[in-house]
Order: C-alpha cells, then structure tokens, then sequence
C-alpha cells in the first residue's frame, strides 16, 4: 500500500472517533430532542408554562428601523431572543414577540403613552430541551422568517458543524468497512437494506 | 469476546442506519438556511361521484382522518394526512395529503360528491426535510394516519436507538486503543465545554 493511502487510512480512523467523541453530547441531545418530538404523547405536561405579565414605561426608542427600535426597546425592558414582527403594526405601536428554548415574551408597546405591556413565559426544562432541536431562528417555509440573534446564529453553526461531522463520519466508515474484505458481504447486505428501505421513502414509493 | 461482538454490531448497524443519518444530517442544511419561495398555485384537477362517508360534520381527530382516507383512493391520492378543515357553512372539506416529493391539497364538496385536487410536487430538499421532520410534534391526534408514516416513526426511532448503540459502542471501542486516549479526552472534554458553553449562552 503506498505510504498517502496508509496515512489516508490511519487520519480516516482517527477522524471517525475524534469527530465522534467530539460532538457525542450534541449528538445525544438531538437524538433526544429527536425521540421526545416524534412521542409526543409521552410528555403530558410538556407545555405548560409560567406567566407573568406587567406594564413598564419605557424611553422612546432610538434607531431608524423597526429592527433597531425594536432592539433598543429588547434592551430597555432586558429581553434577549429572536425577535418575531406581526404581519402589520398598530398606528405609533411596536409589537413583538421574542423567543429563546427557555422562555418567550410578547410586546406591545405605545409609544405615544411611552409604555410597554410585556407577557412573559417561562418554559418547563423539558420543553426547553426539545426546543433546542429546532431552536434556528429560521423556517424555510416562511421565506420572511430570519435570524436576528448572534447566539442563534451560533446555535446554528454548531448544528450544521455536527450535520457536515455526520455526514463525514459515514463516508469515512465506508471506506473503513471497504478495507475490511471479510466484512464486505454482510456489511453489503446492511448497507443494501438501509439503502432500500429509506430509498424506498425518499422516492416516494412509501 | 465482547470486543468483537461490539465492533461487528458497531459496523453492521452502522451501515444500515448510514442511509438515514446520511438524510437527517444533510436536511439540516436546507432546514436551517433553505427558503422556499411560493410559486404559481398548480393546476386543480376535478373528481366527480365521489363516494363520501358520513359524519365529517361531527367527527374531530383521529375518527375524521381515518374517514377521509376513504377518500383519497378516489381522487388518485395517498400519503398522510397534514390536517382536516371542515367548512360548516358550504360543507366542504379540505386537507392536505403529503408523501415525500408531492404534497396534494384535497378539498371536497361533501354534498355535491366531488373534490378538486391540487398537487405541489416537492423539490429533493424539501423532501428530505419533510422525512426529516415527520411525524413531529404537531397534531399528534391524527399523526401516523397512513401507514407509511407509521413505518417511518418506527424508522426514525430505529435510527436514534441505534445512533445511541453506535455512539456507545464507539466510545468502549475507542478505550480500548490506550494510545488515543489522552486525546480522545481532550476532544471529547472539548465538545462537552462547547456544548454546555452553547446551551448556557442560550437559555442565560
């Protein structure tokens, strides 16, 4: 064997546990997540939530965009989140809602009484688990829908870095199981099955 | 004894959950940064003398998705149903059916027995991100209405199951390499400071 297809082989191997023992909690907490999203009806409570609601007066908001204004007004009344807008806005309102995996608030604010009414959330330790599952800030079916929070944005990244160390894992495996030529007929087998049955709902034949 | 019978399940597992670790991890890409922008509404297509069980005026849930999938062989559709509207001041009927790769809107007209038919079909990773996310948390009551979703939950719990086999057989299978180690826990004591860093810059 040359010497690049040995040292290929010995980084292929050591890559395959390194990545894996690197995002092992991350890859617990979306199985996890996983398993709790799909049984749902394992969780009776999951969704019960402590609320506290206050009205507070508030500073005119400073900045030239509903973005910015809105960002001042989190800042004022101490929120951190993503921040989602209503389709439309009142007459000298801003109204917005902002969540994060633990909690959630909704914000209506008048700016001519200079004063914000503030519900606020608080999500169970479960529930806030299973939001980390889909915690982007993003949905690809409401194409308005956008991150605006730098620690989403962070979330995110760690997500797509544990997506790209799956996917490089499994092909790495395969060369792995390839080398190995007293495994190839049953390993054929397993991957042949796997192969066909998610095939089989990839191409919408289930 | 036990090593080799840890690293031939570990291998032979692993290649057959590869297929789905391999979708659920390449969904996430179009999950979290994809768009889909609405196009031009399909072209309806019309069913006439339909065959139309009753009740739909007074079964919710379960009862009613069951009921209306007498009705998707009539109209040439099949897949899972997403939910059920029914409209009590004209009596129509309208849920949407979805497979991997089409989503169809059927809404009938329980008194006049006919349906108009819309069917979407799905790009590639929209249809990965619909198996990615089926059958989920929403409406739980009517979820696994079809017997391919049934089958897929079955999947998809496999695949966690056996990513958490994997992942544990790994770990023991690492151990054993006395040489790899130290680094193995420096990574691994890595990950663990990132993940918990994340989860507390998160919920802080």
């Amino acid at each position: 064997m040359p010497s690049y297809a040995k040292a290929f082989e010995v980084w292929n191997r050591k890559l395959h546990y390194y990545l894996g023992l690197y995002f092992l909690f991350f890859l617990w907490l979306f199985s996890a997540t996983g398993l709790m999203l799909n049984h749902q009806q394992w969780f009776g409570d999951l969704y019960r939530r402590a609320e506290t609601a206050y009205d507070t007066p508030i500073e005119t908001p400073d900045g030239d965009t509903l973005a910015a204004r809105t960002r001042d007004l989190m800042r004022q009344l101490g929120l951190q989140g993503e921040i989602d807008w209503p389709a439309t806005q009142p007459v000298w309102h801003i109204d917005f809602n902002v969540s994060r995996p633990n909690g959630a608030a909704q914000v209506r604010v008048d700016l001519t009484a200079k004063q914000a009414y503030v519900r606020e959330f608080r999500n169970r330790p479960l529930h806030a688990f299973q939001i980390f599952h889909t915690f982007s800030g993003s949905r690809f079916n409401q194409p308005a829908s956008e991150r605006d929070w730098m620690v989403t944005s962070v979330w995110v990244f760690a997500m797509d870095a544990l997506a790209l160390g799956l996917v490089v894992m499994v092909l790495g495996s395969y060369y792995m199981w390839w080398q190995l030529k007293k495994k190839r007929t049953l390993g054929a087998f397993a991957l042949a099955a796997g192969l066909a049955t998610c095939g089989a709902f990839v191409a919408g034949i289930l | 004894m036990v090593y080799r019978w840890l690293r031939d399940l570990h291998l032979y597992f692993g290649l057959f959950v590869s297929p789905f670790v391999l979708l659920f991890a390449v969904s996430v890409f179009y999950l979290n940064h994809g768009k889909l922008r609405p196009g031009t509404p399909p072209p309806s297509e019309a069913f006439h003398n339909l065959q139309i069980p009753d009740g739909f005026d007074r079964l919710k849930g379960r009862e009613a998705a069951e009921l209306a999938q007498h009705i998707l062989p009539q109209v040439g559709v099949s897949g899972e149903i997403g939910f059920l509207r029914y409209v009590a001041r004209d009596r129509h009927l309208i849920f949407p059916v979805s497979i991997a790769g089409l989503e169809s809107t059927v809404d009938v007209d329980l008194d006049g027995r006919s349906a108009l038919v819309m069917r979407r079909h799905m790009n590639v990773w929209e249809s990965l991100s619909y198996l990615h996310k089926m059958p989920g948390p929403h409406n739980v009551a009517i979820r696994g209405n079809w017997v391919g979703i049934q089958v897929w939950r079955w999947l998809a719990d496999a695949t966690i199951y056996l990513l958490l086999f994997i992942s544990l057989s790994g770990i023991y299978l690492w151990w054993t390499i006395k040489a790899e180690r130290r680094i193995g826990l420096t990574l691994a004591a890595g990950g663990i400071v990132t993940f918990f860093g994340l989860v507390y810059a998160v919920i802080r």
